[in-house]
């Protein structure tokens, strides 16, 4: 026990007093060069500790798992692309895309759509700090939280029986039988991509009604007065506005879809066609199968790649326009 | 993220920098700061090891480290035993409750230390941690009296376990007895059955159905399910199928495994199962006895592994063993494989070779020790010689356990992981859609062919 809080100790004092201790040095060692040199080489000096966590916790791992995705079960053999091979011809892996295709789609559609609409109705209401915080407020939960109450929600039980489930007690007085949300295959996948939609729609939410925010009064209103209606000035004049901050909560959103884990881990564990990529990387490493494991991971990075370029490509442009 | 671009008040920057460079300051000034933590744990250890004292006398002093997977009132159990140990030898045990083994197999991997007395490793480490001294033989371990003892009175069924070259590295110190069939005493009043087509003949009172069954169980839903499969295969095609079945050699196409899946099926069908299978699906394995008391009751039988009474008495707190509730054990279904049941059991290896492992794995494989887990409830010594047990079903369960003529281990548990997992979640497509068994089997063989190849 002592031991570990030694470590635990040790890091968080010793870490800060190294990088502390470097940079004095360092600062000692330049003050003897003279200025110029000083001005040349001191960001490079500064950059190293950062570049070199990163390479040690990000660059690393990654160049190991693109390794790992080439051997064995257990990293002993090589054996070519076997686990890519494997990993595009197991049914179970190819229902998994096609599954994050879904969440894909209606995952991002319904959050990014829905925060739009919901941010410019809300800034339009009285009451609008009140209706958002009752939006924003599953954002805070914990998405593993978050599942088990939908999993209360989705309860089920034999028709005739009291209902425990909100859902179908609810649809139980409207005189329907009760209905297996999370095990029939026509509901269950809408089912989980609703919780996600329920935890994420407050962030896009916010993100988006802070950008309305920012477009001046005076540009809606010359609209209005030239004669446009509502939706046109929505349509014409604020979406693309918005733009570039809807492009940036999608490009989220779509990771957040390609990514996604818990959700569908408390709800399903992925049974009944609802498994996910992520779920199925969590699955082999739990399994101790680090070959398709990694085979997983470097897919899903692949994947997130185009997306990641995308989000910083718009960053920098946004960064040219200031 | 970051789409509205935070800009840190210069303020705050500065405060960041000056922190970063005072605490510099600091160091450069006063200790030598590189020793951050990661030779703690070394010198603990060292120190640990280094305690070895005289092992001879009562008194030994030092730790001994121990994982594992207990909490609430298995861990009070476990602590229990342990009070009279270090009472009498002075050897502090450091447990900690670990909920996932697999770190055993990441310590391993990672060269990181291992604790000294542990669960084992999945079935598959065991021949590969054997051979190269990973885990240390009971043989060794206990002594040469020692385990003179333990293979002595141990039950013999579990002596066949965990044996690499001869040597035996698993010590099994309780058990408990799968496939019984629970039921309420007020509603089932007849003779227990002597075969499953008797016990599937059985009617029940009006409104009820014959059987309960709950799936559920988070990441690993349909295991109840896997259990009632093991117990029919062993029951139908013997111990030798069931065997070769978990190590991978039967195919689960094959006549015996289908004909096991469509027995089970009978349990799980619209007709048979309260609630159909939907019901059996989204109830948890916990929870699915719940139908046997109520009033009127939903089913007649749950078949569940020992430990099911404590969810009884969670639902039902005034339910009295024997009186209330009670179980008989799977029928007979082929007579000439008569005899067979499925057990798990509690095991511990020893990683690491200390006085103080030695200890206690000698401890806990005596009558005083395991005598203290009976008393605790909830579970059967791995000693044959203990027969006093503190409730009446656990004293029927040992005797279930000591007139079986072989305890087999539980098939999943044995299979690599990804073979139990599809296991597991086999019984939930066939309990969802019995129509798509063959597939449902051909999947199975194809995880076969791809889980069982490399170790």
């Amino acid at each position: 026990m002592d031991s570990r809080i030694l470590t635990a100790v040790g890091a968080v004092v010793g870490i800060p007093l190294i990088l502390g201790g470097y940079l004095y040095l360092t600062e000692r060692l330049l003050a003897a060069t003279s200025l110029r040199t000083q001005a040349r080489i001191r960001p490079y000096v500064w950059v190293v500790p950062a570049v070199s966590f990163a390479t040690i916790f990000m660059v690393l791992p990654t160049l190991n798992t693109i390794v790992l995705s080439f051997q064995d079960k257990t990293s002993t053999r090589w054996v070519g692309l076997d686990n890519y091979i494997f990993f595009f011809t197991n049914s179970e892996t190819i229902n998994s895309l096609k599954n994050n295709l879904l969440w894909l789609v209606f995952f991002t559609g319904f959050v990014v759509i829905g925060g739009l609409l919901i941010a410019v109705v809300f800034d339009r209401i009285r009451y609008e700090t009140l209706a958002k915080t009752a939006v924003f407020l599953p954002l805070p939960i914990s998405a593993v939280a978050a599942s088990i109450i939908w999993k209360f929600m989705y309860d089920y039980q034999p028709p005739g029986q009291v209902q425990t489930g909100t859902l179908n007690a609810v649809i139980g007085t409207l005189g329907f039988s009760p209905v297996a949300w999370l095990i029939n295959s026509t509901t269950n996948n809408p089912a989980l991509i609703f919780v996600g939609i329920w935890t994420a729609t407050g962030f896009a939410m916010v993100i988006i009604s802070a950008s309305l925010k920012a477009i001046s009064s005076e540009l809606l209103e010359a609209a209005r007065l030239d004669g446009a209606n509502e939706l046109q000035v929505l349509r014409l004049i604020i979406t693309p506005l918005l733009m570039p901050t809807l492009t940036v909560v999608a490009t989220t959103m779509v990771i957040t879809a390609l990514k996604v884990f818990d959700i569908v881990y408390v709800l399903t564990a992925g049974a009944y066609g609802t498994d996910v990529i992520a779920r199925q990387l969590f699955a082999r490493l739990a399994n101790a199968d680090y070959g398709r494991g990694g085979a997983v991971g470097v897919v899903l990075l692949i994947a997130v790649i185009p997306l990641l370029l995308l989000n910083i490509r718009r960053f920098r442009q946004q960064e040219e326009i200031r | 993220m970051a789409p509205s671009v935070v800009r840190f008040p210069p303020r705050v920057l500065v405060f960041v920098v000056s922190a970063v460079l005072v605490v510099g300051a600091c160091s450069s000034a006063g200790s030598p700061s590189t020793s951050g933590g990661a030779p703690a744990p070394a010198a603990s250890q060292a120190a640990a090891s280094g305690a070895t004292g005289s092992a001879a006398t009562g008194q030994v002093g030092g730790q001994v480290t121990v994982w594992t997977a207990w909490g609430g009132n298995e861990l009070k159990a476990f602590q229990a035993v342990l009070k009279p140990f270090t009472d009498k030898t002075g050897i502090q045990v450091l447990a900690t409750t670990v909920r996932d083994f697999s770190q055993l197999a990441i310590n391993v991997d990672a060269g990181t230390p291992l604790p000294d007395i542990a669960g084992p490793p999945n079935p598959d480490k065991i021949p590969e941690w054997a051979q190269k001294g990973i885990m240390k033989p009971l043989e060794e371990i206990l002594g040469a009296d020692g385990w003179a003892a333990y293979s002595k009175d141990t039950n013999p069924a579990l002596l066949t376990i965990g044996v690499v070259d001869g040597k035996h590295y698993l010590e099994m110190v309780k058990t408990q007895v799968k496939g019984l069939q629970w039921y309420n005493t007020k509603v089932f009043t007849g003779t227990p059955p002597k075969t499953y087509d008797e016990l599937l003949a059985i009617k029940p009172p009006s409104g009820a159905k014959l059987t309960c069954v709950g799936l559920e169980s988070g990441d690993a839903s349909g295991w109840p399910g896997t259990d009632m499969l093991a117990n029919i295969v062993m029951r139908q095609s013997g111990p030798d199928v069931y065997t070769s079945w978990y190590q991978g050699k039967q195919p689960w196409n094959s006549p015996e495994i289908k004909a096991a899946y469509q027995l089970f099926g009978k349990f799980v069908s619209e007709a048979d199962v309260y609630g159909g299978p939907n019901t059996v699906l989204s109830t948890n394995f916990g929870r699915a006895g719940k139908p046997l008391f109520a009033d009127p009751p939903g089913c007649m039988f749950l078949e569940q592994a020992t430990f099911i009474p404590s969810f009884f008495l969670e639902d039902y707190p005034n339910l009295k063993p024997k009186d209330d509730f009670d179980f008989f054990p799977d029928p007979s279904i082929n007579s000439q494989f008569d005899g067979n049941i499925e057990g798990f059991w509690d095991s511990f290896v020893a990683y690491n070779d200390t006085p103080q492992s030695r200890a206690l794995m000698q401890y806990m494989s005596t009558a005083e020790a395991q005598q203290i887990w009976v008393d605790a409830g909830g579970t059967l010594a791995a000693l044959k010689t203990i027969t006093k047990y503190p409730d009446p079903i656990f004293a029927h369960a040992a005797q279930v356990a000591a007139d079986a003529k072989n305890i087999l281990p539980t098939a999943g548990d044995q299979m690599p992981a990804d073979m139990q997992h599809a296991f597991w979640k086999s019984t939930l497509d066939f309990t969802n859609d019995q129509s798509q068994l063959d597939t449902i089997l051909a999947h199975l063989d194809e995880v076969r062919a791809a889980s069982y190849t490399t170790q």
